[in-house]
């Protein structure tokens, strides 16, 4: 008891009000306007490239496998978090299930990417030039494209996207009614009990993150490898693994500044752990560096005509610049801010580095997706389509942001009962 | 060197951390300097007490990292580029992702033997005598469970009666005089 013979050494305790406080709802209106504005700008623009909507379908794309990242990538840490445990994830357990319960918005986005892309053959090659043998005789595909739409027919049809797909956004579905649900349940039961909720959250989540990742690698070769039927690369569903969690972290700790502003976060939200969680972004910084890295060394090493090409189409004819951005907003800026422990700890300046990783992923993701096209392959041009990749996702983003923080509303922030909620509440440097 | 003779300081012990850095926070305030803590294990508030702010080990990690990247690198240039050009599979004799690898292996090399070394030097380690063991209590207590203050002589507000009133006036367990 000695201890706390002195000074501002008490425990602090929760206010009464644990919901999200009132300017969320106004985030929702500003994002609702943008959403709006750029859902207009995307139009004017779909109608002035006169590419019959092409661009506008592939920045869809886009847009789509952005938001699918957040709300399936924040499903993946949160399963995370519950292996983990740590005081890093009780805080940060709400604002993940809010984003793991926008599924519903995201599958209505990937509507349009399955029925137009694919089954009208929009942006998908393998299934508009399904007759191989025709179009390479009409010069509209190459020999090698030709080779590998026959060859990977046997994954690459109709019935295989849609049934991966569907099965893919059932499973995730059931998961996150569950986790969500028991979440809800495990708060509402008492405190001696938390060892049997904490051994199901366990079990869960031990299997769940083992099965995502499997799901995520075959969705990312369906959704966006399979736009250039002819590649293919072993590591691609752990960049997109990485690369989600990357983008979820940012989002997380982007959404805890905010909300530390005002009850209950304030008090909830220590330094130490938003330190903690400046860390785990570091780590990640590394990580999506390293995959991304060791696979460009592996192929430029290797230096195959069948694997080369893929490299060079995003880097010839200007891609070059958007390697080059890439990698400076995806790696050289937050490694070398995220160096700094003091930074970790200065809300304002941990959130310009979120934003640096939310736009990063925006950027990553272009460069991905656009030189799959032959249009845009090795020659990066301004068109009225390549503005679209501007103004689509930001839409997506936007109305899906909407709805997040309506489900961010609908439940207390902090999850209560939880050993670690002690310990968060108390003074930061418990042992003096 | 001349042996150095006198008192070193007065060293005050205390029992909890707590006692330790009100100790520390009212010698600060009270125009001490020169003086530090001694505790069993790392205790945050009594190095800011004292006014330790920021320690160097993290510029000293920074400076051996970009060091030993920009020793890789160069050696990796001048040997592929100068000293012994190989032509490998027609690729570039200056092929810049080849060396990316021990580059940053040898940044890593540099930081970690920065951080340690550095530290131990910032630390003014090793150091082969100490006087502060010649008081029996901080031989027996500094590394299980005591806490210790020790103002030093050299400060100018030392003052061997005032000093020792001073730190009576926390309530330490003891208030002993270290020779050097």
């Amino acid at each position: 008891m000695a201890n706390h013979s002195f000074s501002e050494h008490h425990t602090k305790s929760l206010p009464a009000d644990l919901s999200a406080p009132a300017f969320v709802d106004r985030w929702r209106s500003r994002a609702l306007v943008i959403g709006c504005i750029f859902s207009v700008l995307a139009i004017i623009l779909g109608f002035l490239s006169g590419d019959h909507w092409d661009h506008f379908l592939r920045a869809w794309l886009h847009g789509f496998m952005l938001c699918f990242g957040f709300c399936c990538g924040g499903m993946c840490l949160l399963m995370v978090q519950y292996l983990s445990g740590g005081k890093w994830g009780l805080i940060i357990r709400r604002p993940l299930e809010a984003m793991t319960r926008t599924l519903p918005l995201v599958f209505l986005y990937f509507l349009p990417v399955g029925i137009l892309g694919m089954s009208f053959g929009k942006i998908y090659i393998w299934n508009q030039y399904a007759d191989w043998a025709t179009a390479l005789r009409e010069h509209l595909i190459t020999n090698e494209e030709a080779h590998a739409i026959h060859f990977k027919h046997a994954i690459l049809n109709p019935w295989g996207f849609w049934g991966t797909s569907l099965f893919v956004f059932f499973i995730i579905g059931t998961y996150i009614f569950f986790l969500n649900r028991w979440s809800l349940q495990r708060d509402a039961d008492s405190a001696p009990n938390v060892k049997y909720w904490q051994t199901k959250f366990e079990n869960i989540s031990g299997f769940g993150v083992l099965f995502y990742s499997i799901m995520l690698f075959i969705v990312a070769i369906y959704w966006i490898m399979s736009l250039d039927p002819t590649w293919y690369s072993t590591v691609y569903g752990f960049q997109f693994l990485v690369g989600q969690a990357y983008g979820v972290l940012g989002l997380a700790i982007l959404t805890l500044i905010a909300l530390s502003k005002a009850e209950p976060i304030k008090t909830a939200f220590r330094v130490t752990e938003q330190h903690d969680m400046g860390k785990l972004c570091f780590a990640f910084v590394m990580l999506n560096m390293y995959l991304a890295f060791g696979a460009f060394l592996i192929i430029w090493s290797g230096n195959s005509p069948e694997e080369i090409p893929w490299y060079l189409d995003r880097i010839r004819g200007n891609w070059g610049v958007i390697a080059t951005l890439d990698f400076v907003f995806h790696w050289l800026l937050p490694f070398t801010l995220l160096l700094s422990s003091d930074l970790k700890r200065i809300k304002s300046r941990l959130a310009v580095v979120c934003c640096i990783m939310i736009f990063a992923r925006y950027l990553d993701m272009f460069w991905l997706i656009e030189p799959n096209f032959r249009d845009a392959a090795r020659n990066l041009h301004w068109s009225f389509g390549i503005f679209e990749y501007a103004t689509v996702p930001v839409a997506l983003i936007s109305f899906w942001m909407a709805y997040y923080f309506t489900q961010l509303k609908r439940r207390p922030l902090v999850a209560t009962n939880d050993p670690h909620l002690a310990e968060i509440l108390e003074p930061e440097h418990a042992h003096a | 060197m001349p042996v150095r003779e006198g008192t070193y300081g007065l060293l005050a012990e205390f029992d909890t951390p707590s006692q330790l850095v009100r100790a520390a926070k009212g010698a600060y305030s009270a125009g001490y300097r020169r003086m530090d803590c001694y505790t069993p294990y790392a205790v945050e508030e009594a190095a800011e007490a004292i006014g330790f702010h920021r320690n160097t080990v993290s510029l000293v990690t920074l400076i051996g990292g970009l060091l030993g990247l920009v020793t890789m690198f160069s050696l990796e240039t001048w040997i592929s580029v100068w000293a012994f050009p190989i032509n490998v599979a027609g690729r570039p004799y200056y092929s810049w992702p080849a060396f990316v690898v021990p580059a940053y292996e040898w940044t890593i090399l540099w930081a970690g033997l920065s951080a340690a070394f550095g530290m131990l030097a910032l630390c003014g380690l090793p150091q082969l005598y100490h006087p502060l063991f010649n008081a029996p209590n901080f031989r027996n207590g500094a590394t299980s469970d005591k806490f210790f203050l020790c103002l030093e002589s050299t400060d100018p507000r030392f003052d061997m009666v005032e000093t020792r009133e001073f730190l009576d006036g926390f309530t330490p367990v003891s208030v002993v005089e270290v020779e050097y």
